[in-house]
């Protein structure tokens, strides 16, 4: 190794280099040191050893002077030179040489060159007079040779203090550095940190220096580089897995994933993707193909999607349809995000099952699911569409014909309901038949149907469709063996006569029908404007009732039951009239069925009960035990009157039960049976009595009187007023009192006019009879006065 | 007043001492009056007496005599003069008369011999008593009292 790269390579050598330069260095500056003030010393100290010389032969020298006496200064200065650090002595009086004496074989010129020690000699009697001088010069070289000795010891013992302690550094350093640096390199060198080795920790002497604590450091180090090497390992495991992760998400997903610049250029996308498209090429680096160039239903759209999310840089979300090449289409949702360097990131789902879906369920909401034709919705679509186009044409008016199948409940409810569904099926399609392609049959309600035919305008057309119609229906289909006719009520309105939108041709259709309905079904009425006068004309009764009973305008009017048994008044029947402010006195028979149509016949029942109950209060406190009976509506039962409110006004007015009668017809039978018996056994246990009213002209069945608890029948005045004039109707009523009697049920004959009516029915045994014979319903307040004409009438014997 | 009576009597003893004092000690350095020299000042006499020159001003060889040395007066000059007792006297000579270049000042045996050797010779110097100058004599050197 050269010095070079001993210095280079070995911190030792370095170290022992410096401290042996420095100690040469030092070695020559405390020599030179040395040197000097040694020189200093030396000429000092024999100038003084001189001096003192001087001093111990002054005396004599100062005798000498004084008198000049050479041979005394030559004595002395033999004396002198005696010395050996003494060269030459020269002792002058007065200017006048006494003495020169040199040592011998130095010659003048050294002698005069030494620096020499001059002093004045002053007379030994007078310290201030000068009598002469004495020179010495001394021996140089003795000087110079003091000096080197001097000089030789300190050098040498510099030299070996040096030397000493340079030793003494470089053990030092060798012990408590190098040694244990060069120990921990070679450690370092073969250590592997990651198996978890590390520098023993040093022992002894060095065990707590500053080495100590860098083997300490560099462990901490260790184990905190192999603990981020281990960190960054995990995270690398990690990142690889996840990539692994996303590449296997972006490869198997069902969506397309792809990028794609602004031109519609495809940079990279997953399979899925290009079989999305229906494009070869499963690899992702082949994903080198123009979206654009791709057969889309409306390829303009794509191209501003992808401007839009450009241009806005937001997220644009879209489904297109694409066509394959096998003429299928398939719908596509494209989401396009902006990823930046106009480039587009991009999701493709499949969504033509959800497009096929949608479009049926929008069928279906249009469509009735048990006869697959339209329903309301759909046919009021189509009607929409018809007047749309209407308006921009004025062009192509049509026909509504709403179809109500008659008496179809009874099938439904008679057969079960799997023959009512086929029957609606027939039905479909019986009127399909009569219509034609352009028109739409739609079923609307359960048994409603509804027709547009589309372009007639005349009624002779539709009249000829609904006769068609009828005929159709009127064929016998058999269900279960059983023959089925059925009948149909249509109502016809014609587009625009008859309504110029929707709604109101739809309202004027469903008026014809009502009025086909209300005249007993199996027919077709067109729509007229006279009907629409009458609705109008039912809504504003309808407004005039509302405020009536606000007001008070129903009054209460009582026609007397007279008892032909006992000879007296039984009680009344109350009935109500409407003082109208404008139109008078109207009879129950102009507002009831209206009543009854929009459920005001609730609250002017409640009326009713409540006069009736008064009227009974005041006659309580007359100390008359009359009875009263009140109408009560098939509408009423059983919600609109609860025995529950019955029982409220009766005991708000102190009554007893037993006063007040509820006339009901057969008709409230007909609905909801189960209710209507409930409620009449109600109540009659609440104590109430039940009137059967106009009995004989419904169904009159039999079975009904064994079904429903009444007490009283009320045999209608059609039979009673022809009984003296036909055998039959005579026949009928005396049937009908001797079943009562056998039945154990009151008769009230009602209607009778005249005398011979009265015997008649005396001589039947009816005991109870109410008519205008005996007196017209009169206002509550004119009772008395109708009860004393009848007293007059019963007075006088038949 | 007893007081001022000694101290009176004190005042009068010492100023009657005082002059008796002075002139016992009034050295005076005497030559003959034929010399010539009319004045010496004390480098001058020292000069003479210590052997450095031995000639007056004037050229005239000059004979230094000493007083007998058990005499205090001996003593009391080289006091005077040089402010030394006779043991430093007598080693500053005894340096000197090895080489033999010069010699101390003659010895009288007495003052009467002193006297003698002041009149009998032209060139003699010594010293005296104020009070036996006569007119052979010549005061060169006063010392200050």
């Amino acid at each position: 190794m050269t010095m070079r790269a001993l210095w280079k390579h070995s911190l030792l050598f370095r170290s022992v280099a410096m401290i042996v330069a420095v100690s040469i260095l030092s070695i020559l500056l405390t020599v030179a040191i040395t040197v000097v003030v040694t020189q200093k010393r030396a000429q000092e100290a024999a100038a003084t050893r001189l001096n003192q010389l001087v001093d111990t032969v002054e005396s004599t020298v100062q005798v000498a002077c004084f008198v000049g006496d050479k041979t005394l200064a030559g004595e002395v200065a033999k004396g002198l030179l005696s010395n050996s650090e003494v060269l030459e002595v020269t002792i002058l009086a007065d200017k006048q040489e006494l003495a020169r004496k040199r040592r011998a074989g130095m010659s003048q010129a050294e002698a005069d060159h030494a620096p020499s020690l001059t002093r004045d000699i002053h007379s030994p009697f007078n310290p201030a007079q000068v009598v002469g001088s004495i020179r010495i010069a001394p021996d140089q070289q003795n000087v110079e040779r003091s000096i080197v000795e001097e000089v030789r010891f300190v050098a040498l013992q510099s030299g070996w203090q040096l030397t000493l302690l340079a030793l003494v550094m470089v053990e030092a350093m060798l012990l408590f550095i190098l040694h244990p640096i060069k120990a921990m390199s070679d450690r370092l060198h073969h250590m592997d940190a990651r198996a978890g080795d590390r520098l023993p920790g040093l022992k002894g002497y060095v065990a707590h220096t500053e080495i100590g604590r860098l083997v300490d450091d560099i462990n901490t180090l260790a184990g905190d580089l192999v603990a981020s090497l281990e960190e960054e390992r995990t995270l690398r495991l990690q990142r690889e897995t996840d990539e692994k992760k996303y590449h296997a998400i972006f490869d198997n997903a069902e969506s397309g994933i792809f990028v794609l610049d602004g031109e519609g250029q495809v940079s990279s996308c997953n399979p899925a993707f290009t079989r999305l498209l229906g494009v070869p090429g499963n690899v992702a680096s082949e994903c080198a193909l123009r979206l654009g160039k791709l057969s889309w239903e409306n390829p303009l759209r794509l191209a501003a999607m992808i401007q839009e999310a450009l241009h806005d840089n937001k997220p644009v979300a879209e489904d297109l349809c694409l066509r394959l090449e096998d003429g299928a289409s398939r719908w596509l949702s494209l989401i396009l995000s902006p990823i930046g360097d106009n480039l587009l990131q991009g999701v493709a789902h499949d969504v033509t099952g959800l497009k096929e879906a949608e479009s049926s369920a929008k069928r279906l909401a249009l469509t009735d699911p048990l006869t697959g034709v339209a329903n309301r919705l759909g046919l009021e679509a189509r009607m929409h569409a018809l007047v749309k186009n209407f308006t921009f044409t004025q062009r192509g008016g049509f026909v509504l014909m709403l179809v109500d199948l008659d008496g179809f409940k009874g099938i439904n409810e008679g057969m079960g309901r799997p023959a009512g569904d086929e029957m609606l099926k027939v039905t479909t399609s019986r009127l399909a038949h009569c219509v034609g392609s352009g028109d739409s049959v739609a079923r609307l309600a359960a048994d409603t149907f509804g027709i547009v035919l589309h372009g007639v305008t005349r009624g002779e057309d539709a009249d000829r469709v609904a006769g068609c119609i009828q005929q159709a229906l009127s064929q016998n289909h058999f269900i279960e063996g059983s023959p089925v006719r059925l009948h149909a009520s249509i109502g016809i309105a014609l587009f625009p006569d008859d309504g110029s939108d929707v709604p109101t041709l739809q309202r004027h259709a469903e008026l014809a029908l009502d009025k086909a309905k209300a005249a007993g079904g199996n027919t077709a009425v067109f729509f007229d404007p006279a009907m629409a006068e009458a609705a109008e004309q039912r809504r504003h009764m309808e407004n005039d009732m509302r405020q009536a009973l606000r007001d008070g305008d129903f009054r209460l009017y009582l026609q007397p039951i007279v008892d032909l048994r006992g000879n007296h008044i039984a009680g009344a029947e109350a009935l109500i009239r409407w003082q109208h402010p404008i139109r008078g006195l109207i009879p129950p028979d102009a507002f009831i069925p209206i009543s009854e149509q929009t459920g005001l016949i609730n609250d002017i029942g409640l009326w009713m009960l409540d006069a009736a109950c008064a009227q009974l209060a005041v006659w309580e406190q007359a100390g008359q035990t009359l009875h009263l009976s009140i109408n009560v509506s098939a509408r009423q039962i059983p919600e609109g009157l609860p025995p529950s409110k019955l029982l409220e006004a009766l005991q708000q007015h102190g009554i007893s039960p037993a006063r007040l009668a509820l006339e009901i017809t057969e008709g409230v039978l007909l609905h909801d049976i189960e209710k209507a018996l409930a409620w009449l056994r109600a109540v009659r246990e609440m104590g109430c009595r039940v009137y059967l009213d106009d009995f004989g002209t419904g169904y009159s069945s039999l079975s009904y009187l064994k079904h429903f608890p009444v007490d009283t029948l009320k045999v209608d005045k059609s039979f009673v007023q022809d009984m003296h004039v036909h055998a039959n109707e005579r026949a009928l009523v005396e049937a009908v009192v001797a079943m009562g009697k056998s039945l154990g049920l009151d008769v009230v004959a009602e209607g009778v006019e005249s005398a011979q009516q009265v015997q008649l029915l005396r001589e039947m045994d009816c005991r109870y009879v109410q008519g205008y014979y005996f007196s017209r319903p009169v206002p509550a307040d004119d009772f008395d006065i109708a009860a004393a004409r009848v007293a007059a009438l019963l007075a006088v014997p038949a | 007043m007893g007081f001022t009576r000694y101290l009176l009597a004190a005042l009068l003893a010492l100023l009657s001492a005082l002059p008796a004092a002075s002139a016992m000690a009034d050295l005076v350095v005497v030559v003959n009056a034929e010399s010539g020299v009319e004045r010496l000042d004390r480098d001058e006499v020292i000069n003479i007496f210590l052997g450095r020159y031995r000639v007056f001003p004037s050229g005239l060889a000059a004979l230094p005599i000493d007083q007998p040395a058990n005499l205090p007066l001996k003593a009391r000059f080289y006091r005077k003069l040089v402010n030394k007792d006779l043991d430093e006297i007598n080693a500053y000579w005894a340096r000197l008369v090895f080489s033999g270049k010069t010699s101390p000042p003659r010895q009288a045996a007495s003052p009467a011999e002193v006297m003698a050797w002041l009149a009998a010779n032209r060139g003699a110097i010594g010293y005296i008593e104020r009070s036996m100058v006569d007119a052979r004599l010549r005061i060169v050197l006063e010392f200050a009292p």
